[in-house]
């Protein structure tokens, strides 16, 4: 029961309303964004292909970065490297078609690898 | 109340919809022409129109009435029907499955692998594999019955023709002479129904270790 | 001297809205004006959106009231109705902007008088909903509304109503806050999860079947904990103001009536005068006007109606086909009252429908209605059509 329940302290026939802790909705619904730590919304299971880089011919062009809708190259400015967010690629292949480089970025069958895609019990 | 079995498919959205859509509505149509009751229904809570986004397609079959009808999903499928392998790594397929059910996947690889990916595989009592891409190579996109809307392309022209034969022949739910009345591509059906590779797991293992492993299912 | 319309506005100007957003429409139409001159004598400082329509004029409120301004539109009529779509994600989402509404009746046939029946139809989309009586109580709802909006146990949009014609176009006296008054009494907004380029979060996302009942759920438990703020809200406002409302239900010569007038909106005024009248004629009359229609105040009504023998609900809206072929008020009031052993009868009266005038005349027709329903012990008729 919240704190502020008062009314339905004071008064009868309003009841209580308890909301489970497991089901509580984030207030307004307003959520963390962008989708790269939006851990209720995880889609690397929509992948059946993953993009799959040969760090030998990435030129750092960055176009991979800019292309993907979910944010999944992330460029590590430290180390002059891009690292793959697998939690949430959805092998869209948007990147590949980017990539500047022939066999920089290819696609590789998702069931060609152990893990990397987090099961979850529904569909999203 | 007598016996409802329940089947899920599980398919990709917008490039397998139709295929996995075709698959529940075939054995419903089936099922009703052999004078069962039948449902068959998208689960609305998905989004088949995300390409690739994973969906579930219900069918219920029962001797009698089906009671439970606006039950929104299939708490304990006996039957699960995979259309497209990496699923399997992405969704506890076998979720709310009672012990001694039946997985079948649309795959080229083999039963042994598919069982790695598969951390509750002792549920199962049957496992079989289907290469439907090979027998048909045909993935229907059609949008016309989808969101609950009457399809008018026919039924059973792609994929979805050997895989409900596979799960006739695995499952023995329904009978290869109601399926040919329905699907499109029936010599498909046929060499779904004849390819499958099936395996079984003896019974009472399964149950034993099954019933140990409990079932965990209700929300 | 000044408008309900002139009223609004300075209520506006007082809070110091950061972002408004207009559109015409007849009679709230001159808030706009009287706001667009402030900000172009720069005697406000606010960004002034001219939306191509209402569903524009919500839409943009919203965003504003998002990214952490105090947003301000309003409407009339089938302006009112034509922003529709957006009443239930804004409060959904936690947006605590104003809409101020000068009432006036649906289409068709186009008729611009007054009728309560615009703002009525959003009533169950999780807003505040608050009626003014005259030009003084606009601007003082105006400044409440964003106080109990914004505090942090509601965060809600509210709807600050006043009829059209009656209230928005006819001058009465209005005193203003001193700025030092608004200071103490509203205290700048405060959003909860503002949009920020350091802190990222999204807006309005999709949420599953089974997140929708908790939401609903929760919403729900928002409007338990409403009426706490809003006594709280009436009680600062009266000691630094000194203007005292009663909270929920303003009672005019209530305590010992054998009859009462229950009604909220401009022609309370007149429904005041004809109490005076009636009890110099020894009528216990007396009258109930109701300050918010969201929340309902379920348990303040039966506090204040339930000694009484008769009740005359004055509408002011339509529920055509409702439970008692009438108003909407007349079905809220009956449930409120329904749980008292000795209940009053309950009927109602439709009247100052398309802006025409509920006369004096008017009133003692009802007041015999009331006092035959007293004599006999029954209701013969759920509602009464004033002049049919």
């Amino acid at each position: 029961m919240s704190k502020e329940d008062n009314m339905a302290k004071a008064l009868p026939g309003y009841g209580t309303i308890d909301v489970p802790k497991d089901r509580v909705v984030p207030f307004g619904a307003v959520t963390p964004a962008p989708v790269g730590t939006q851990k209720l919304f995880q889609t690397s299971n929509w992948r059946v292909v993953r993009p799959v880089k040969d760090e030998e011919k990435c030129t750092r062009c960055l176009q991979c970065y800019l292309a993907c809708p979910d944010a999944c190259w992330v460029y590590k400015e430290e180390d002059d490297t891009l690292e793959w967010v697998g939690d949430f690629c959805k092998g869209c292949q948007v990147c590949i078609a980017q990539c500047t480089v022939d066999g920089a970025l290819v696609a590789a069958p998702e069931l060609d690898f152990e893990g990397g895609v987090v099961r979850l019990e529904k569909p999203f | 109340m007598a016996k409802v079995h329940e089947i899920t498919v599980w398919a990709r959205g917008v490039l397998q919809d139709k295929e996995g859509r075709d698959v529940i509505n075939i054995f419903a149509k089936a099922a009703q022409a052999e004078g069962k009751h039948a449902q068959a229904f998208d689960n609305y809570e998905d989004l088949p129109d995300r390409v690739l986004v994973t969906v579930r397609k219900y069918v219920r079959l029962s001797d009698e009435e089906i009671t439970h009808k606006y039950v929104y999903t299939n708490d304990k499928p006996e039957v699960v029907v995979i259309c497209e392998a990496t699923i399997v790594k992405g969704i506890d397929v076998l979720r709310g499955m009672e012990p001694g059910g039946t997985l079948i996947i649309n795959t080229n690889r083999s039963i042994d692998d598919m069982l790695k990916l598969l951390p509750n595989a002792n549920l199962l009592a049957t496992i079989a594999t289907v290469d439907a891409d090979a027998i048909t190579g045909v993935r229907t996109v059609d949008f016309s019955g989808s969101e609950g809307g009457v399809d008018t392309t026919g039924i059973g022209k792609g994929i979805a023709a050997p895989i409900v034969g596979a799960v006739a022949k695995v499952t023995g739910l329904i009978k290869k002479e109601s399926l040919a009345k329905i699907v499109s591509d029936v010599s498909g059906m046929e060499r779904g129904y004849n390819e499958v590779k099936i395996k079984h797991f003896k019974p009472a293992v399964a149950e034993l270790v099954g019933a140990a492993a409990g079932s965990k299912t209700k929300r | 001297m000044m408008t309900g319309c002139r009223a609004a506005a300075e209520g506006a100007k007082s809070a110091e809205v950061e972002v408004i957003c207009s559109f015409p429409i007849r009679p709230y139409t001159a808030i706009m004006m009287e706001l667009a001159k402030m900000v172009a004598n720069g005697e406000l400082n606010a960004e002034f959106i001219h939306g191509e329509g209402e569903h524009a004029q919500l839409s943009v409120v919203l965003g504003a009231s998002a990214a952490g301004a105090r947003a301000y539109t309003g409407s009339s009529g089938v302006g009112v109705t034509y922003a529709m779509e957006i009443y239930s994600p804004m409060a959904g989402g936690r947006y605590p902007a104003q809409m101020s509404i000068a009432d006036r009746t649906l289409d068709p046939p186009g008729d611009f008088g007054s009728e309560h029946t615009d703002a009525m139809s959003t009533r169950d989309q999780g807003w505040l909903l608050g009626w003014a009586c005259s030009p003084q109580e606009v601007y003082d709802n105006t400044l409440m509304s964003y106080r109990i909006g914004e505090d942090h146990r509601v965060m809600l949009p509210q709807m600050v109503c006043q009829d059209g014609y009656f209230i928005s176009h006819i001058p009465d006296k209005v005193t203003l806050g001193e700025t030092s008054q608004v200071k103490e009494f509203l205290p700048p907004y405060r959003p909860i999860s503002p949009l920020s380029l350091t802190n990222p979060v999204s807006h309005g996302p999709q949420i599953r079947p089974d997140q929708g009942a908790p939401m609903d759920a929760m919403r729900a438990q928002t409007f338990l904990a409403i009426p706490k703020v809003i006594e709280e809200a009436t009680a600062d406002f009266a000691r630094i103001f000194g203007r005292k409302y009663d909270p929920f239900v303003e009672q005019y010569r209530l305590a010992d009536a054998d009859i009462a007038f229950f009604i909220m909106g401009a022609h309370s005024n007149t429904a005041r005068a004809a109490v005076d009248k009636l009890r110099k004629e020894g009528v216990k009359a007396g009258m109930a006007r109701l300050r918010w229609v969201r929340p309902w105040p379920t348990h303040q009504l039966a506090e204040a109606l339930g000694h009484v023998k008769a009740v005359g609900v004055v509408e002011t809206s339509t529920s055509y086909g409702g439970a008692m072929r009438g108003g909407n008020l007349i079905h809220e009031l009956r449930a409120s009252l329904y749980d008292l052993d000795d209940r009053p009868l309950v009927t109602s009266f439709m009247g100052g429908l398309g802006g025409e005038t509920i006369w004096p005349a008017d009133f003692d027709y009802m007041a015999g209605v009331l006092s035959k329903m007293v004599k006999e012990k029954r209701t013969d008729r759920y509602v009464y059509w004033l002049g049919m």
